[in-house]
């Protein structure tokens, strides 16, 4: 399942994980968007989560992703991944919780910045593409 | 017509190149030679414009002064690099890269036609079938690689006045070196110019005629 959000303001889901992946896009230009998503996984549910955010402008983009696995369910599996790309003034802060009861549980998490390094930029100005964030906004967009 | 005069380049505080000078008329494979680490691959990314490589003396092409120009600038003026490392973007999705070089270098190409020019390449080129859908070059072999490159060298083709590609056989199978010898006749019957530097002996002897060895330069 995939879902995109372009310059949301608030948002706050409740996800029962029933899909093997699960990609959330947030693409922000301007405002401040706060974005809560709780996870509430069944016994033996194995799912993985992408969070991907891109802010450009004076955005602001505060995500928190919350897995909640009470002493009853079992057997869970899960990774949980941010990717962020701040642009310009932007700040973007992003942060999974992990609220785990059970020891039978397997849950990893990952936080990345995105920023291009000196490589990527030189491939990308010898195709004769000076300014990478239309590109990364449109990639996130059309993936 | 590529004109180099007088071009030395340096990264940092090693000097590579020390007054190359060439002349390169349209319709013309120059062949460049040398030992490892005699400046092949510096001296097209100098052309190229790589930022971390000072150089001073002249670059110009169809007397347009490359050696003024930002990277991007030459990029659209005509000049393609196949890459001999290409890398991993992540987050830069294929078919987008293509899109937004479309864009950015103004090809004479719908968006439609640009797509299934790109899918039609990729299935002659044996890439997976979601290639164009992956982040770039993720999950890539270097031989998958190059043929990415040689993909974006035929898509940008007709705009291309000065081709120059740094070893684009290695990790090629046979019948994907044919590609690299269409697209050079290609490019040459068209009017451009190429600069090819490659380890390989057949392709080496073919353009054997125009050769630059940056052993004696």
């Amino acid at each position: 399942m995939r879902k995109v959000y372009l310059d949301a303001d608030s948002l706050d889901l409740m996800l029962v994980p029933v899909h093997s992946e699960y990609e959330f896009v947030f693409i922000q230009t301007e405002g401040k968007c706060t974005a809560k998503i709780h996870l509430k996984p069944q016994s033996n549910a194995k799912f993985k989560v992408k969070i991907y955010i891109y802010a450009e402008g004076n955005s602001e983009v505060d995500c928190v992703c919350t897995l909640d696995v009470p002493k009853d369910i079992d057997g869970v599996e899960t990774d949980i991944q941010f990717r962020s790309w701040p642009f310009d003034k932007s700040k973007i802060k992003a942060r999974p919780e992990m609220f785990i009861a059970n020891s039978n549980i397997i849950a990893t998490h990952g936080n990345a910045l995105g920023a291009m390094n000196k490589e990527d930029t030189y491939y990308l100005a010898s195709r004769g593409i000076s300014d990478a964030k239309e590109l990364i906004k449109q990639s996130l967009i059309n993936a | 017509m590529l004109k180099i005069t007088n071009l030395s380049a340096s990264i940092g505080d090693k000097q590579i190149l020390n007054n190359v000078n060439i002349e390169l008329a349209e319709g013309r494979c120059l062949l460049v030679t040398g030992q490892n680490g005699a400046g092949k691959s510096t001296l097209l990314h100098a052309i190229m414009g790589r930022p971390d490589i000072a150089i001073t003396g002249n670059i110009d092409l169809d007397s347009v002064e490359l050696h003024n120009m930002d990277c991007h600038e030459r990029a659209r003026s005509g000049v393609f690099l196949a890459h001999q490392a290409p890398p991993t973007i992540d987050g830069v999705n294929t078919m987008t890269l293509f899109k937004e070089v479309q864009k950015a270098q103004n090809l004479d190409i719908t968006t439609g036609n640009l797509i299934k020019q790109v899918k039609d390449l990729s299935e002659q080129f044996g890439l997976p079938d979601d290639w164009s859908k992956r982040a770039f070059n993720s999950g890539a072999s270097g031989g998958e690689r190059k043929k990415g490159e040689l993909m974006q060298a035929e898509v940008l083709s007709k705009k291309t006045k000065l081709l120059l590609l740094d070893e684009p056989d290695s990790g090629l199978e046979q019948s994907s070196r044919q590609k690299i010898v269409e697209l050079i006749e290609n490019t040459c019957n068209s009017g451009g110019s190429v600069m090819l530097v490659t380890h390989d002996k057949e392709l080496q002897a073919k353009y054997n005629d125009n050769k630059l060895d940056l052993n004696n330069a």
